[in-house]
């Protein structure tokens, strides 16, 4: 853990002339994040407590612009395979075969070619873009990753799909975004693994996005992904809904940053449903930070092997053990230190939740049976830090969304 | 997009199996196109024994296809006992005729005919059932609260018990049950396998010296077959363990060419048939004859072996039939080879048995398992197909048999008495009639007894049939014997 953190602050550091200047320019640009963190959870599989240091999140962006700002290439390399191969202690976490621990994502978390507002002068008020590779499908919310609160929602497979082969079209009129793309269901199973190419084509996703006024978003997806947690395709069919609201603007002297989201997946043709209530707020007051999240959000339990934080993988068969709703309630603080005539950032911060978890609908698997507890209490604390984040909301493709209103982005 | 609903299936399934098979049971028919007899109302009712039944009703219509009054309709019972009043009716304004039936005093099917000569469509032919007392509880439940039960077998006046998931207790313990001069399981002992996190599938050899169980979810060194001597009943001792590290589903044991063979379900990501000789067992030795793969469409949930022939349920390719030393195609557990394909309508073939019925000597129909998403503890789905396997190049799809609200698990067939116990998960327990020929939707007419034993707490693997009982594991509520219909 300490030397990948190590080669994380030597990465920034050797590099750092190139970049932010580039970001939104043509040319090559790079960013890079990583947060170490000191985390105490309360119950975990079995009942009881456990404390655990890990560096979560690193990684680094790269990218590049060209043909008069026509075509971009863009990558995000992941090492969290590397820093949290057995995932981040995180109860109620949940996917790609990992419980109560948020699992690790795949090295490369996105390597993305875009062609940006192809028509040009052509076409007017309309700009349409292509792009493909693997990415983000284009539904739901942002990355976690790229938001402000370090512990990861419950319902990350609720409201992304991320990390397939996928292709998409992006089209932009006026305050209207339309974009829809094809992609293979499968989550990946490990770090190390790449998209099932055979099934790409087999999953589709649209999202209709409204841009009323600067800095907000509105935004309706729907998505139907086939046999998302068995590889081979052999698993049941996920049909995907989410709605969301997102705010990025100057208050007066404060930076405002909120998401309110509200997601639902049924599965096994609507035997079984998991839906998502979000909302989360950051406010930025000087080098100040505090921010909020409620989430109430539907877990499904798989069978678990000898190590209850992990689940049998691939599944056996297409039940499942019961369903656990998580209502949470996170807050935290954090402090900016810009380094190096600010474009490092460094953020100590300090977070915590409180909750319940809860069995809807029977099964047997309950919290009583996992965590001997319906109690929820988590607390972290560590330091993140991140250089040319600004602006970079993960998963966005196409350079159809107006730029940030500050570089004080909400994931930096 | 797959996008077929479980009603749809089923909608579709019956349809295509009641065309293939001529099924009768229509009890709302539209009017013959022309003159003629047809069912209007009553058929295929289920209640208790010496039951008066709702109406029987026969439309007749003229030539022209017009309601015809004024027509003597002769009632009659066929077979089943008990009676129809009156024995002949007339038809009334609107070609409408009726009777009404008393079931006999004997559990069964009673057949009552319609008929008017001359007329189309005669005779008319009712069935409903019978009901007898049903199952009753005769004793164990309640008896595994720390673990959920999986598996069971019984044999030599001992059951063995297997057991599952997490229920804070892990699920590596086999359970040792005896059973006493009433037949009621009492725990004797049990067999905790570290290294293994569900016992899956436990049987004992027919000549009861063997007893094996499968394991599954545990550590790759854990996970595999193991094999007991039962020195004396209820005695077992350890003597062979052979790991399969992405542990093994299930097994079936069987005796060929004089050896003792367990056919295994290694599960995925690279699933195959797993044949193990057993022959060496005593010495401490598993062989490992054979490993056919098999698609990863899941892969194989159960086996059936019987007269070297096996039957694997490959969940959504349906069921593979292999030559495994019957001789018909030259295979062998060390070389299976295989004979037929048989697919089921929306996939997911979970288990079987393959009927051999002691009364007519026909080995013709084979009871395949449907397993389909649920919430394991609460809720199932999943169908009883029905395959005519008399060719066993081409077995074909013939019927098949819906419980309401609950999918089934594994079979028992008494087969002497013809009758399928399917335990059904959340709905239980479900005895079948599988008496003469099945075709079109079982239900509700051959659907026998069902039983809860657990009420609320219900939700059963499987079922045995054992010196006149039914044992059962509930995976809620531990062993059971009942009394059957």
């Amino acid at each position: 853990m300490k030397s990948w953190f190590r080669r994380a602050l030597v990465l920034v550091a050797a590099a750092a002339p190139a970049a932010l200047a580039a970001q939104m320019g043509l040319g090559p640009w790079w960013a890079a994040q990583a947060i170490a963190v000191v985390t105490w959870a309360d119950p975990i599989p079995g009942g009881g407590g456990l404390t655990e240091a890990r560096v979560v999140q690193p990684m680094v962006m790269l990218g590049w612009r060209g043909l008069a700002g026509h075509l971009q290439l863009q990558g995000t390399i992941d090492l969290e395979g590397a820093t949290i191969p057995d995932g981040e202690l995180a109860p109620g976490a949940w996917g790609e075969g990992f419980y109560d621990r948020r699992h690790p994502h795949t090295t490369v978390h996105e390597l993305m070619v875009s062609g940006m507002d192809l028509l040009g002068r052509a076409g007017g008020p309309v700009r349409v873009s292509l792009s493909a590779g693997k990415g983000f499908a284009p539904f739901g919310s942002d990355d976690p990753m790229s938001r402000p609160i370090a512990r990861y929602p419950i319902n990350h497979h609720l409201a992304q799909i991320l990390e397939r082969a996928v292709a998409l079209v992006g089209i932009r009129t006026g305050p209207v975004l339309l974009e829809a793309g094809v992609f293979n269901g499968d989550e990946p199973e490990r770090p190390g693994q790449w998209p099932r190419w055979q099934r790409f084509g087999d999953s589709w996703s649209g999202r209709l996005t409204l841009l009323p006024v600067r800095g907000l978003e509105l935004s309706v997806s729907r998505a139907g992904v086939h046999s998302p947690e068995h590889r081979p395709g052999a698993g049941t069919d996920a049909e995907k809904w989410h709605a969301g609201g997102r705010i990025e603007r100057a208050a007066g002297p404060a930076m405002v940053y909120a998401l309110a989201e509200w997601a639902r997946t049924t599965e096994a043709d609507g035997r079984f449903q998991f839906r998502s209530v979000l909302v989360e707020a950051a406010v930025d007051l000087g080098r100040k930070r505090i921010y909020y999240r409620f989430e109430q959000s539907d877990r499904p339990e798989d069978q678990r092997e000898l190590d209850p934080f992990r689940s049998v993988r691939p599944n056996l068969e297409n039940s499942i053990l019961g369903i656990t709703r998580f209502t949470l309630h996170t807050a935290g603080l954090q402090y900016l230190i810009p380094v190096w005539h600010g474009r490092i950032g460094l953020r100590p911060f300090l977070e915590g939740t409180l909750g319940t978890a809860r069995n809807d609908g029977g099964g047997v698997l309950t919290p009583e049976i996992l965590y001997g507890s319906e109690q929820v209490r988590q607390l972290s604390g560590g330091l993140r830090i991140g250089y040319g984040m600004a602006g970079h909301r993960m998963g966005r493709y196409g350079g159809l969304l107006p730029q940030p209103a500050s570089h004080s982005h909400p994931g930096m | 997009m797959r996008r077929i609903t479980r009603g749809a299936l089923r909608y579709l399934a019956v349809v295509l199996l009641g065309g293939l098979a001529g099924c009768d049971n229509t009890s709302e028919p539209a009017p013959p196109p022309q003159g003629g007899l047809s069912a209007a109302a009553g058929d295929a009712q289920v209640a208790a024994t010496a039951t008066t039944l709702q109406p029987y009703r026969v439309r007749v219509a003229a030539a022209d296809g017009q309601p015809e009054a004024d027509v003597t309709v002769s009632w009659a019972v066929v077979s089943g006992g008990g009676s129809i009043d009156p024995a002949s009716s007339v038809s009334d304004g609107v070609g409408i005729a009726e009777a009404t039936a008393v079931l006999g005093d004997v559990p069964g099917i009673q057949v009552v005919t319609a008929s008017v000569p001359g007329h189309a469509g005669s005779p008319v032919t009712f069935r409903s059932r019978g009901l007898g007392p049903g199952f009753s509880v005769l004793g164990g439940g309640g008896n595994v609260p720390e673990r959920y039960t999986s598996d069971l077998w019984v044999a030599d006046g001992y059951g063995y018990s297997g057991t599952w998931g997490n229920r804070g207790a892990v699920g590596n313990a086999l359970k040792i049950w005896q059973l006493d001069l009433v037949g009621a399981p009492s725990l004797v002992d049990s067999i905790v396998t570290p290294g293994i996190g569900t016992v899956s599938d436990v049987q004992v050899s027919e000549d009861g010296r063997w007893l094996m169980f499968t394991g599954e979810r545990g550590t790759p060194s854990g996970n595999g077959i193991y094999v007991y001597e039962l020195l004396a009943p209820g005695q077992p001792v350890f003597r062979a363990h052979l790991a399969a590290a992405e542990g093994l589903h299930t097994g079936t044991l069987a005796e060929i060419g004089g050896s003792l063979y367990a056919f295994t379900a290694k599960n995925p990501p690279s699933p195959s048939m797993i044949v193990y000789d057993l022959s060496g067992a005593s010495g401490g030795t598993i062989t490992q004859e054979s490993s056919t793969p098999v698609p990863a469409n899941y892969g194989i949930h159960d086996t059936v072996v019987r007269d070297g022939i096996c039957f694997a349920f490959v969940w959504n390719e349906g069921v593979y039939i292999y030559d495994v030393g019957n001789g018909t195609a030259g295979g062998s557990p060390a070389a299976p080879v295989q004979l037929a394909t048989l697919s089921i309508p929306g996939g997911q073939a979970h288990n079987g048995w393959w009927f051999w019925n002691q009364l007519t000597g026909e080995h013709r129909y084979l009871f395949i398992g449907q397993e389909m998403p649920g919430t394991v503890g609460v809720s199932s789905a999943g169908l009883i197909y029905v395959a005519d396997v008399s060719d066993l190049r081409h077995p074909a799809v013939v019927a098949s048999f819906s419980e309401p609200g609950a999918g089934t698990h594994n079979f028992w067939v008494d087969e002497q008495r013809e009758v399928l116990y399917a335990a059904y998960y959340n709905a239980g327990v479900v005895a079948l009639d599988v008496s003469g020929a099945l075709t079109g939707d079982l239900y509700p007419l051959r659907r026998m007894a069902t039983i809860r034993p657990g009420a609320a707490s219900t939700y059963t693997w499987g079922v045995m049939l054992y010196n006149g009982s039914l044992y059962t594991s509930d995976m809620l509520s531990g062993v059971w014997q009942l009394g059957v219909p």
